[in-house]
């Protein structure tokens, strides 16, 4: 696919990658522990919005956000991850496309 | 209504509603109707009924603490598993399994954000009456015009209103206008109090309300940090926030120190300091049963009978082969 428009369709994402890791290093620390799910729910919605894209991921972290309440059971609960995977995940969190060559 | 208000709304009329409920018995009680302190002590009741609605899930957490008791060699198994592997990889698999051992046992005593959660709408409806009220605009609900422009003048010590911050006083200050010193002190002791309460609740449980395990645990370190980390969030949001806002953490961090106190003393966490401490008080009082004193009462019921004592070769007799 052309290049320039896998990045701007990535964009959305990305720029909601880069408001959850600000709210991991600067708010999560004030809560400490207290998410009753591995992943914490912050660390769901990262790799929700990584997996699924800003709109669809942010619901799922929303559902996320709902299931974790007193009362829950907790446990993982990972991301369910994409049958095709089509991008890669920088070490920082941003998704870009898969460089081509490699098929 | 824009998308917050009509989200905030339902928790804007219930935080009037708690407040108005609270000035008019305190009036009723013969306390000055435009005082500030009135409206303080409205603020007061306030967090005092919505922390106390938060009792039952503290309750819960506290159980599933002492639960932890039975998995704790389960738990050890995990840390010394994974001791002394500090890379990310090693420690995730860490909490997964720690995770995942809380859920087979039903002793997760994590309490999940929900709490904290509960509480920050609930501060920005009173941040936003406070607002409304600071220009003297009714509230949405039970604060009428009359109550709101009450609340909005209400000042402490004669001129430091409610609804005023260190920050706008700072603003004029830098401005070379007119400003109220008596509202830069207030809010600067408040940031001052809300830190020590901190403070003293977190070392509380640091130094007497850890068992071992917990405290070689990564989760310990982060604790540590926290400590330093919020006396910077108060000084900021000291800075920021009305003093009728600042009433309400102030208060609320007060509720939170005194309820661990309560906890740490009556049902200290296992195998910690607080839990020795307990057990020589009760020990000196001569009322220590058990760790767990309710189990030996199933165990031995009481005799309602005396037992006749016996002479030992009457005793022999009974007990003796038959022959």
């Amino acid at each position: 696919m052309n290049r320039f428009l896998t990045t701007l369709i990535l964009l959305p994402r990305n720029a909601g990658v880069l408001v959850l890791r600000a709210y991991r290093a600067l708010i999560s620390p004030l809560y400490g522990d207290v998410c009753r799910y591995y992943p914490s729910c912050s660390a769901y919605a990262l790799g929700a919005v990584q997996e699924y894209g800003l709109i669809v991921g942010s619901a799922r972290a929303g559902l996320r956000l709902g299931r974790c309440h007193p009362w829950a059971e907790g446990g993982i609960d990972d991301v369910p991850p994409k049958r095709n995977r089509r991008y890669t995940v920088t070490s920082f969190g941003f998704v870009i496309a898969t460089s081509h060559g490699k098929g | 209504m824009d998308l917050l208000g009509t989200i905030l709304w339902p928790l804007k009329w219930a935080v009037e509603l708690l407040l108005v409920a609270f000035h008019s018995l305190f009036s009723v009680l013969g306390m000055d109707t435009d005082a500030g302190l009135t409206w303080v002590l409205s603020i007061v009741g306030l967090v005092i009924v919505v922390r106390a609605a938060l009792i039952p899930i503290f309750v819960r957490q506290i159980k599933s603490q002492r639960k932890m008791l039975e998995v704790a060699p389960q738990l050890k198994k995990i840390q010394d598993k994974y001791k002394g592997k500090k890379d990310q990889f090693s420690r995730e698999a860490m909490s997964r399994e720690t995770m995942d051992l809380y859920k087979r046992t039903g002793t997760n005593p994590l309490s999940s954000c929900l709490p904290l959660l509960l509480q920050m709408p609930i501060f920005f409806a009173l941040f936003s009456v406070l607002n409304d009220a600071q220009r003297s605009q009714a509230g949405v609900g039970p604060l009428n015009d009359d109550l709101a422009k009450s609340f909005g003048s209400a000042t402490l010590f004669g001129d430091a209103p409610l609804h005023d911050s260190f920050a706008s006083q700072w603003t004029k200050m830098i401005a070379g206008q007119d400003f109220n010193a008596v509202v830069m002190w207030i809010a600067a002791i408040m940031v001052v109090l809300m830190t020590a309460s901190q403070f003293i609740t977190q070392l509380q449980i640091v130094s007497k309300n850890m068992s071992p395990e917990t405290k070689a645990s990564p989760m310990f370190k982060q604790q540590r940090i926290m400590l330093y980390l919020l006396p910077l969030v108060f000084a900021f949001s000291g800075v920021a926030f009305p003093l009728g806002v600042m009433f309400y953490w102030l208060t609320s961090n007060i509720w939170t120190m005194i309820q661990q106190f309560l906890v740490i003393r009556n049902m200290p966490t296992p195998g910690s300091e607080a839990a020795k401490a307990r057990e020589e008080r009760l020990a000196r009082k001569g009322k220590l049963i058990a760790t767990d004193g309710d189990v030996i009462v199933v165990e031995e019921p009481k005799k309602s009978q005396r037992q006749q004592p016996i002479a030992k070769n009457r005793a022999k007799k009974q007990t003796g082969p038959k022959k």
